[in-house]
C-alpha cells in the first residue's frame, strides 16, 4: 500500500472541500446568527418538512427498487432494465419536476384529461402543505439512481456469476425464486445500496430546485429557506443561513445515526428469520411489472410533456394540446456554452474516476468510511455554502475567474458522487482474480489494467457517467467561482429559468438532459459483460 | 431641500475633494471616451428574460461599433450575487470582476452604505441632461434613498396588474375592489409570498391604500409606530387571504409563477413591475390578445432601475460610456419598444429633438395600459424589513 497514492485525492478534492468549510465555521457559530435562525418562524416546520420529504422519498424509492429487482431478476426484461434506468438517471431533477408538475397540477394534463370544465379544479396537488407531491416526485426520480446502483452490483463481472450460481444452488435446495432472492441476492445488494440510499435521503432533504417547483411555500423546505438566506445581500442573513446549514446537517447526521443504530439492533433477529429454511415465496413479478410500467409511464409522460411545453408559448386549460406552437425557445440556444460544459464535465468526470481508482488501489478499505463521510458532507451541504466558502479560499489565491478554479469547484461534488458510487463495487471485487494473475507473474499494474479494471468496467463507466451528469448540471461554481466569465449550459439555463418562462425552461432542461442521457446510454452499452 | 441643489452641491464637492475626484472625473468626456476604447465591461445583469438579454446583446454590438468597447453580459439570477462578489473582492483587495451592475433598491442601499460604488459619475454623463428628473423624481431617489449620482437611471417601473379581458371585463381598480372580486371568485387570485420582490410590492400597495396617513410612508419608521400604522393593512390581508388561491395558506413563489398560472387559466390576474410586460407577453404569445392591463385608480407603487459601477471596477471609463449610451434617446427608444423589451424610458420627451422623439414609436398595443395612474413612491427603506418580518410571522407557517 502506497500512502502517497492518497495525495492527489486529498490535494485536489479533500483540501478544497475542507478548508473552505473551516473558513465558514466562525460565521456559522456566530451567536447573532443562531439567535436569528432560532427566531425564524419557519425554522422547525421547515426542518420537519425537509426530513419528512427525505425519509418518505427514500423509503418509497427503496421499496420500488427492491420490488423491481426482486420481481424482474433474471427475467426477460432484465437486460433492458439497465438502459431504462440509465435513461431515467439522465433526466435532470429540475426537468422532471417541471414535467411531473404539469401532469398533476390543477391545470395539468390529468385534470384536462379527466376533469375538464371551464376552469381548473382546485386541487391541492403541487405545493401541498405536507410535501407529498415533492416526495413522490423525488422517489420516482431517485428510482433510476437506486436501480443503477443495484444493477451495478448484479451485473458486475465477478459478482453476477457468483450470485447466479448461488441462486441455482438455492433453487436446488428448494427455494422458490422469491425466497432465493431474499436470502442470496438481497443481503449483498442492501450492503451495496447503503451509501446510495444515504445519498438519496440527504439529497431529498436538501434539494432546492425540485422543492421550489413542487414543494409548499408556507413553510417551504428548510433548504429553500437556507437558499434564500444565503442569497441575501445582507451578511447577517447569510450568517443565519449558515447557522441553519449547520442545524440541518446535524439533524441529518442524527437521523442517519439513529437509523444505523436501529438497523444494528434489528440485524440479528432479521438474520435468524432469513436463515430459516426454504420457502415457496415467489418473486413479485406481477407487482414489479405493474409498478415498473407505471413508473416508466410517468417518466415518459413527464418528458413528453416537457417536449410539448418547450414548443408552447401558451397552453391554457382545458386544451389537450397547445393552441399554437413555435420554436422560439429553442432558437435561444447557442453552441458555445455547450462546448464549455462538455469539455469541463468530461475532464472533471475522468479526473474523479482516476482519483477514486488511485485511492482504492493504494489505501486500505478501512479508510473508505472516512472518505465516504467527507463525500457525503460535500453532497449534504448546500452548494451556496460550500462553493461560497471555496470562493473565499480561492479569491486571495487568484483562482477566481480561472478555468482551474472552476474545474476544482466542479470536482468537489463530482468526485464525491464517484467515490460513493464506486466504493461498494470496487471493494467487493473478488481479489482472487488479481491474485491468480499475479501468480502467473503478471505485474501489478498490468493485472490492474488487464484483469481488474475490465471486470469492473460496468461500475467504472456508470460512476463516470454519474460524475459527468453531476458536473454538467452545476450552476453555482460557474456563477460564483468563475464570476460568470465562462458561460456554461446551466448558466444559460438557470438564469433564464429565473424569469419563469416555461417554454424556455423546458427547452433548456431538455438540452441539459441530452449529454448525460448519451453518457448513461454509452455507459450501459459499453459496460455490458462481454460474454453475454 | 430641492434635489437639484443637492446635485449641484455634490458636483462642487466632486471638484473640490481630491479623494472623490479620481483621475477620470477631472477629464473631459472626450477623454473618458478615448480611454474607454478597447476596454471590456462585464455587465452583471439579471438575465431571466430573453428580451432583456437580446437588448443587452444589441447594445453590446452598438458599443463595439461606435466606441470600441466590449460589453460582456454576465448573466445573473439575482443581483445580490454580484453585490456579494464585489464586497468580498474589495475586502480581499482584489480587482473587480464586475464592471457595471444593473441595480436598485436594497442592493443599491447596501453598496452605497458599504462604499462599494464608484462615483458620483451619473450626473456628469452627457445624456443625463435628458433625464426627466422633475416628472420622474425616482430617477434621483431610489427607494427613498438619494442616488447622489452613484447610479445612472436606466428604466422606469410601476406596479401594474393584468388579466384576460375576456374572463375579467371589469378589473378591480383598487385593493377594496380586489377584495370584492376575490369574494366572488374564491381561489382565483394570488400574489407571490414576500420577500419575493413583487409579493412585497403587492403588500406595500395594500399598505399605501389602507394606511390612515400616507405621509408616514417616505419617513423612517420604528417597530411601535409600524405596528400601529399597519393595523389596517393586516386587517385587510386577514380579510383577503381566505378568498385567495389555496385559501391564502400557500402562495406562489414568484411573479413568474403567477403569470404562468394566469396563462394556464388557474388564476384570474397577474402582476408586474413593467407596465408593458403584458403587452410584451401578448406579442410573444404567452398571453392571449384579449389581455388587458391596468393600474389602480389612486396610483400604484413605482420606482426606477439603474446601472452602477463598483468601486473596484477595472474599466471605469468604459463603464461610464456604456451608462451614457444606455441613456441615449436611441437606446432608450429601442428599450421602450414593445416588440423589443417595453421598458419605459427615463427621458423627458420635452428635452428631446423632434427627430429623437420620433424614435419613440410607442402606441396602443394589445395588453398595454390604457389609463396610466400616478406613481406612488416606494416607502422608506426601513418599512421593508418590518413588512417582510410581520408578514412572515403572520402567514409564513
Amino acid at each position: 500500500m502506497n500512502r502517497l497514492g492518497a495525495a492527489p485525492l486529498l490535494l485536489l478534492w479533500a483540501l478544497p472541500l475542507l478548508a473552505p468549510l473551516a473558513m465558514l465555521l466562525p460565521a456559522a457559530l456566530d451567536g447573532e446568527a443562531w439567535r436569528m435562525a432560532l427566531a425564524h418562524p419557519q425554522l422547525w416546520p421547515a426542518l420537519a418538512l425537509s426530513l419528512g420529504a427525505g425519509a418518505v422519498s427514500t423509503l418509497g424509492a427503496l421499496a420500488l427498487t427492491l420490488t423491481l429487482l426482486a420481481g424482474l431478476y433474471r427475467s426477460r426484461v432484465w437486460d433492458s432494465l439497465q438502459a431504462l434506468a440509465a435513461s431515467g438517471l439522465a433526466i435532470p431533477h429540475l426537468a422532471f419536476a417541471i414535467g411531473f408538475g404539469f401532469l398533476v397540477m390543477p391545470s395539468g394534463l390529468l385534470a384536462r384529461l379527466f376533469i375538464g370544465g371551464e376552469a381548473p379544479p382546485q386541487w391541492v396537488s403541487v405545493q401541498d402543505p405536507w410535501g407529498l407531491t415533492l416526495s413522490l416526485a423525488l422517489a420516482l426520480k431517485e428510482l433510476p439512481f437506486l436501480l443503477t446502483a443495484g444493477l451495478a452490483l448484479l451485473s458486475r463481472g465477478d459478482a453476477a456469476l457468483q450470485l447466479r450460481q448461488a441462486c441455482r444452488a438455492a433453487a436446488s435446495l428448494g427455494h422458490a425464486p422469491g425466497s432465493a432472492f431474499l436470502r442470496v441476492v438481497l443481503p449483498p445488494l442492501l450492503k451495496d445500496l447503503c451509501w446510495p440510499l444515504i445519498i438519496v435521503f440527504v439529497y431529498g432533504a436538501t434539494v432546492v430546485d425540485m422543492a421550489l417547483v413542487l414543494g409548499p411555500t408556507q413553510p417551504p423546505a428548510l433548504a429553500v429557506v437556507i437558499w434564500h438566506a444565503l442569497n441575501d445581500v445582507d451578511p447577517a442573513m447569510n450568517g443565519m443561513g449558515l447557522a441553519m446549514v449547520l442545524l440541518l446537517t446535524a439533524a441529518l447526521a442524527l437521523v442517519l445515526g439513529v437509523v444505523a443504530l436501529l438497523l444494528r439492533r434489528a440485524r440479528d433477529p432479521l438474520h435468524r428469520r432469513l436463515a430459516a429454511g426454504p420457502s415457496p415465496l415467489s418473486a413479485p413479478r406481477g407487482l414489479a411489472v405493474l409498478l415498473g410500467a407505471a413508473a416508466l409511464l410517468i417518466l415518459l409522460l413527464a418528458m413528453a410533456v416537457l417536449v410539448i411545453l418547450s414548443f408552447a408559448p401558451r397552453w391554457p386549460y382545458p386544451a389537450l394540446l397547445p393552441p399554437v406552437a413555435d420554436g422560439a425557445a429553442w432558437m435561444k440556444m447557442t453552441a458555445a456554452p455547450l462546448w464549455v460544459s462538455l469539455t469541463l464535465s468530461l475532464t472533471a468526470a475522468a479526473t474523479a474516476v482516476a482519483l477514486a481508482v488511485l485511492w482504492f488501489e493504494t489505501q486500505a478499505p478501512a479508510r473508505d468510511s472516512w472518505v465516504n463521510g467527507l463525500a457525503l458532507l460535500a453532497l449534504a451541504l448546500p452548494q451556496l455554502a460550500s462553493a461560497g466558502g471555496q470562493y473565499k479560499l480561492f479569491l486571495p489565491l487568484g483562482l477566481t475567474g480561472t478555468v482551474f478554479g472552476l474545474f476544482l469547484a466542479h470536482l468537489t461534488p463530482v468526485a464525491a458522487y464517484v467515490l460513493i458510487v464506486l466504493a461498494g463495487p470496487y471493494r467487493a471485487f473478488d481479489g482472487r482474480y488479481v491474485a491468480a494473475a499475479r501468480a502467473l507473474s503478471v505485474s501489478r499494474i498490468r493485472a490492474l489494467l488487464t484483469v481488474k479494471l475490465p471486470l469492473l468496467k460496468a461500475p467504472l463507466l456508470t460512476a463516470a457517467a454519474i460524475g459527468f451528469a453531476v458536473s454538467i448540471a452545476q450552476y453555482v461554481p460557474a456563477q460564483l467561482i468563475a464570476a460568470g466569465r465562462f458561460s456554461t449550459l446551466p448558466m444559460e439555463a438557470v438564469t433564464l429559468a429565473a424569469g419563469g418562462n416555461r417554454a424556455l425552461t423546458a427547452a433548456f432542461a431538455l438540452a441539459l438532459a441530452t449529454p448525460p442521457l448519451l453518457a448513461f446510454l454509452a455507459a450501459a452499452m459499453l459496460g455490458r459483460p462481454r460474454w453475454r | 431641500m430641492p434635489l437639484t441643489l443637492t446635485r449641484r452641491g455634490f458636483a462642487s464637492l466632486v471638484a473640490l475633494t481630491p479623494f472623490l475626484s479620481t483621475a477620470h472625473a477631472e477629464e473631459s468626456w472626450a477623454g473618458i471616451e478615448k480611454q474607454a476604447k478597447g476596454q471590456t465591461v462585464y455587465f452583471n445583469a439579471w438575465a431571466g428574460s430573453p428580451q432583456v438579454n437580446d437588448y443587452i446583446a444589441w447594445a453590446a454590438g452598438e458599443l463595439n461599433a461606435r466606441h470600441g468597447i466590449t460589453l460582456e453580459h454576465v448573466k445573473l439570477t439575482d443581483t445580490a450575487e454580484a453585490v456579494r462578489r464585489v464586497r468580498d473582492e474589495v475586502k480581499a483587495g482584489k480587482d473587480g470582476s464586475a464592471g457595471l451592475i444593473w441595480i436598485n433598491g436594497q442592493n443599491f442601499h447596501v453598496m452605497k452604505e458599504e462604499q462599494l460604488l464608484f462615483g458620483p459619475f451619473a450626473w456628469d454623463l452627457p445624456n443625463f441632461a435628458l433625464v426627466d428628473t422633475d416628472g420622474k423624481p425616482t430617477t434621483l431617489v431610489d427607494f427613498a434613498e438619494g442616488t447622489e449620482g452613484l447610479e445612472s437611471p436606466w428604466g422606469m417601473a410601476q406596479l401594474t396588474f393584468f388579466a384576460d379581458g375576456a374572463k375579467l371585463p371589469a378589473p378591480p381598480m383598487s385593493m377594496m375592489e380586489l377584495l370584492d372580486l376575490a369574494r366572488d371568485e374564491p381561489g382565483r387570485i394570488a400574489y407571490p409570498a414576500p420577500p419575493d420582490f413583487h409579493g412585497a410590492t403587492f403588500v406595500k400597495q395594500a399598505l399605501a391604500e389602507t394606511i390612515a396617513d400616507r405621509a408616514l410612508l417616505p419617513l423612517a419608521i420604528d417597530k411601535d409606530d409600524f405596528r400601529e400604522a399597519t393595523q389596517p393593512l393586516f386587517a385587510f390581508l386577514d380579510q383577503l387571504h381566505p378568498y385567495l388561491w389555496r385559501e391564502g395558506k400557500q402562495f406562489p413563489l414568484t411573479q413568474a409563477q403567477v403569470t404562468q398560472m394566469l396563462s394556464d387559466g388557474e388564476l384570474l390576474m397577474g402582476l408586474t413591475f413593467n407596465p408593458n410586460e403584458a403587452a410584451n407577453l401578448v406579442s410573444s404569445g404567452t398571453l392571449p390578445a384579449t389581455t388587458i392591463a391596468w393600474q389602480n385608480r389612486g396610483g400604484t407603487i413605482g420606482n426606477t432601475h439603474f446601472v452602477a459601477i463598483p468601486v473596484n471596477a477595472k474599466a471605469k471609463a468604459a463603464a461610464q460610456v456604456v451608462a451614457n449610451f444606455l441613456l441615449s434617446p436611441e437606446a432608450q427608444a429601442r428599450k421602450a419598444d414593445l416588440k423589443v423589451w417595453g421598458d419605459p424610458t427615463v427621458l423627458d420627451m420635452d428635452r428631446l429633438t423632434p427627430g429623437q422623439r420620433a424614435l419613440f414609436t410607442g402606441g396602443d398595443a394589445p395588453g398595454a395600459v390604457k389609463d396610466p395612474a400616478r406613481t406612488i413612491p416606494e416607502p422608506h427603506g426601513s418599512w421593508v424589513p418590518l413588512i417582510e418580518a410581520a408578514w412572515l410571522e403572520r402567514y409564513g407557517a
